[in-house]
């Protein structure tokens, strides 16, 4: 890996084939993580220089910064080997039907799509089978109804080249700098395709913005970047749309998210995530709130083998306000870390965290959160509060919350309980003449009421049957 | 992160000379040497770290400045009903060898850290308190005053079958010496099936002093240990209270109170590990703030494999007075069992402005509401107390405190 060109040289090698999946890749990265790797990235998307400059300091960082090994009860990321990692592929562009096809998919993501009653075309969607297809069609119509607003939805690869000025002064620099942890660093060397939105001032956009079918569109690229942007006064709804299992060779999601929200905005982000169970699953996702404003995120953690996320939200004007409702499921070899992270920096602001969490069949679920209230930010209040439901004697569930309180007129809650799916609410349901799998279900169903009622109706649906489909065993 | 760098006078010699004036058996004394050769690899406690930050900097203390060993002065009561054993580590060498090779090092590994292994290194003073079958003891006390720069002393309890005390223990400071002073407390309590220890701690030193402390039971069938913790003096207090629940049935309780002012500093731990079945645990702990004291609350409840049928409690509150206190918090529950019902709770807040203009426009004035509110937020633990004497001991410097 002598030269850029030499690099280009090598994807076209008969090697690159044996790689199964990307017979209609149009470019692909050699494995690892190297400054040719970031460069031909920058190039393939011909993407201006200090976009470039950008990428190869975050390389920096990510070869400087240690992996997170030491913290209590994290999940082991020794299997996890970026050195083996195709960073970058896109896929021909010109065969939008199919990178692959709906017979390579795994048997138990064609399974989960069967149960989940979903239409063949659909699943084939969401499966990022064909994604890039639809995801144009959804998209365009979208478009039209925004852009007389003003409101900006694009890919994010696109933003670069035609929002620029927008992308330069917020991407990667206030909210989620390279720095920040050891992936973000590596998201910056290798970011790829993911959202933009931006909201101008005073604009509601009444109806959820969906990047369901796009985000598989760049068929691997798990590296997705989500900037949203929400002017005074704005009002937007985004859902991330990783709901569907991804599949295949890579072995690590490291997105970015970053959302700002102005002066009394309001965002809300919702995501579903069911990424498959050879996945890591390793995010960062911030957002920072002005006066007055509010951020919302909703998030199901159902996939992947093992996650560490904890969206962040800096409450950094006067009144602004954050709340968080988390679940996670992890049923066997699953080990979903997750929590929340909100810092105070502002009086009279106000944040809520609540966590629900499932554990089943030896999965391992754990809450991390931190609630930081600074100096100075008087009138905050915060109350956090996680519950845990465990099946059975080989799973385990941990708590681990940290508060720490700079400032004494606050308001400071968390509770957190733990506890057996109750043996009486299952007799009392049997008696009532349902089987044992529907009793437990249904008390899972009650237990995750409050965070399905939070997502727009098809999500609620999915999220219940994807837990449905989990107790029954059927993903194995 | 290696060991802080230590005091020349912490030599071989030195251990040797305490131990020689103990009249230490050779396994003891063996047991200090390994302990002093393992400081250099021996990291500092654990503490919380988040992102950027230890929440307790105990690598910043100059134990070069403030240990010096061989001149170890203090005074101490030692007392207990007759049917008990209560002895000074010198005279527990001799009479109660048998007890002490059984059980020091037993509950606390000497080496499981720096503090710990600097402490088994260099104990001075001590008590046994041997409590035979089927006798309850009431009473006992342990009052030790510090009276030199540094002061290591260890504590070990041992409870035969069925049987039950009460140990009240309390450490100040005398005669002034000058400059900062360190503390260092070790407790080892073994409870032997059925039976019930009440151990009541009371840490009033002066605030010049650096005190860590560390307590540890093991609770066999059936036993109780519970723990009161009364954390009121000390520049900075590094203290955890923690219960092995290996017996079967077996249950604990621990609550705390600590009242800071100034720029006092406590970091302060409950822990419970429930390791076998039917085990119940409560951890109960309340603390006030005031000026610029900081105070870092750790609780753990880890519920192991085994560990059927557990119960586990934990509530941590934290009143702040001051806008330059800071409360820090992290209750942890770890289960491993699902046959479990745990829950934690920790709140942090500031005096309720309601409770206050109730109180003022009931004709008190602003200190006085103040004080009676959080003298009343202090009822809950104390009544928790079940020693008297502990109990009023705790509100009579809780009272003077707000007096100051």
């Amino acid at each position: 890996m002598s030269s850029e060109q030499d690099q280009l040289k090598e994807t076209n090698t008969e090697e690159r084939f044996s790689f199964k999946k990307d017979e209609s890749a149009a470019v692909k990265s050699e494995k690892g993580l190297t400054e040719e790797v970031v460069r031909l990235i920058s190039e393939d998307k011909d993407e201006p220089e200090w976009m470039l400059e950008r990428r190869l300091r975050a390389l920096e960082h990510w070869k400087k910064m240690p992996m997170p090994t030491d913290w209590p009860g994290q999940p082991d990321l020794s299997e996890l080997d970026v050195e083996e990692i195709v960073p970058y592929i896109r896929p021909d562009v010109d065969k939008r039907e199919g990178a692959d096809s709906w017979d390579d998919l795994p048997e138990d993501i064609q399974d989960t799509f069967e149960k989940l009653g979903i239409p063949e075309a659909e699943r084939k969607a969401l499966s990022g089978v064909g994604a890039q297809y639809e995801s144009e069609v959804v998209y365009q119509n979208m478009q039209e109804q925004w852009e007389e607003k003003g409101v900006v939805f694009c890919n994010m690869d696109e933003a670069v080249q035609e929002h620029e000025d927008l992308v330069k002064e917020y991407f990667m620099t206030s909210c989620v700098p390279p720095s920040d942890n050891k992936f973000a660093a590596l998201h910056g060397a290798v970011w790829s395709g993911g959202s933009f939105v931006y909201v101008p001032e005073d604009v509601t956009v009444e109806m959820p913005v969906q990047a369901y079918f796009r985000m598989n569109s760049e068929g691997m690229g798990q590296f997705e970047h989500t900037l949203i942007i929400a002017e005074p006064g704005s009002e937007v709804h985004y859902i991330e749309g990783c709901s569907a299992p991804k599949y295949g060779t890579h072995n690590l999601h490291s997105g970015g998210v970053e959302v700002f929200v102005k002066e009394d905005a309001h965002v809300q982000y919702s995501t579903v995530q069911n990424w498959s169970k050879n996945t890591f699953n390793l995010n960062t996702k911030r957002s920072i709130v002005e006066k007055g404003g509010r951020m919302e995120w909703v998030s199901g953690s159902m996939g992947s083998k093992a996650t560490m996320l904890y969206p962040c939200t800096i409450l950094k004007g006067r009144g602004a306000s954050a709340n968080n409702i988390t679940i996670a499921f992890a049923g066997e070899g699953q080990n979903i870390d997750t929590g929340a992270k909100v810092y105070h920096n502002a009086p009279h602001t106000k944040s809520t965290i609540e966590s629900k969490s499932i554990s089943k069949d030896g999965g391992r679920t754990n809450y991390r959160g931190l609630v930081h209230i600074s100096e100075g930010a008087e009138h905050s209040s915060t109350s956090v509060e996680c519950d845990a439901l465990m099946f059975d004697n080989e799973s385990t569930s941990d708590t681990m919350p940290y508060m720490e309180i700079d400032e004494s007129k606050v308001d400071v809650a968390h509770e957190a309980t733990v506890g057996k799916i109750g043996d009486e609410d299952v007799f009392y349901l049997q008696s009532r003449g349902l089987d044992d799998d529907d009793a437990k279900q249904m008390i899972v169903s009650g237990f995750i009421e409050p965070i399905t009622e939070e997502l727009p109706i098809e999500y609620a649906v999915e999220l219940n049957r994807l837990i449905e489909l989990e107790m029954e065993g059927s993903l194995g | 992160m290696t060991a802080t760098q230590v005091h020349e006078t912490i030599s071989e010699e030195t251990v040797r000379e305490i131990s020689d004036e103990l009249g230490e058996p050779d396994w003891l004394l063996e047991t200090r040497l390994d302990a002093l050769s393992a400081l250099g690899e021996l990291d500092m406690p654990d503490v919380i770290r988040t992102p950027g930050r230890d929440w307790t900097n105990l690598d910043a203390l100059d134990y070069e400045g403030f240990v010096d060993p061989l001149n170890a002065a203090e005074e101490k009561d030692q007392v207990g009903p007759e049917d008990a054993e209560v002895l000074p580590i010198s005279e527990a060498v001799s009479e109660r060898e048998d007890l002490l090779k059984e059980h020091f090092g037993s509950v606390i590994d000497p080496q499981e850290n720096y503090l710990t292994a600097l402490s088994t290194a260099l104990f001075s003073t001590g008590t046994l308190v041997y409590v035979p079958k089927n006798v309850d003891a009431e009473d006992v006390t342990i009052r030790t005053t510090q009276h030199s720069q540094s002061l290591f002393n260890y504590t070990l309890v041992v409870t035969e079958q069925s049987s039950s005390v009460t140990i009240l223990e309390r450490q100040d400071t005398g005669e002034s010496v000058e400059g900062e002073r360190y503390y260092s407390g070790i407790v080892e309590v073994a409870a032997g099936e059925n039976s019930h220890v009440q151990y009541g701690s009371l840490q009033d030193l002066d605030e010049e002093t650096y005190n860590y402390t560390l307590k540890r039971g093991d609770a066999d069938d059936y036993a109780t240990v519970n723990w009161v913790e009364g954390n009121l003096g000390s520049r900075l207090t590094k203290s955890s209270v923690e219960t092995e629940l290996n017996g079967e049935g077996s249950e604990t309780k621990t609550v705390g109170a600590f009242f800071g002012h100034d720029d006092q500093h406590f970091d302060i731990a409950a822990r419970v590990w429930h390791n076998t079945a039917h085990t119940t645990a409560d951890l109960v702990t309340r603390g006030v703030l005031d000026d610029e004291a900081r105070s870092v609350y750790e609780g753990v409840q880890d519920v192991g494999r085994d560990a059927w049928d557990t119960n586990s409690y934990q509530r941590e509150n934290t009143l702040m007075l001051s806008d330059e206190s800071e409360a820090d918090a992290s209750p942890k529950l770890i289960i491993n069992n699902h046959d479990t019902e745990a829950s934690h709770s920790a709140t942090v807040g500031q005096i309720d402005e309601e409770d206050m203009f109730y109180m003022t426009s009931r004709g008190l004035d602003d200190e006085s509401a103040r004080n009676m509110l959080v003298e009343g937020f202090f009822v809950p633990v104390l009544e928790e107390v079940e020693v008297e004497e502990l109990r009023e001991d705790l509100q009579i410097r809780i009272e003077e405190r707000l007096h100051e």
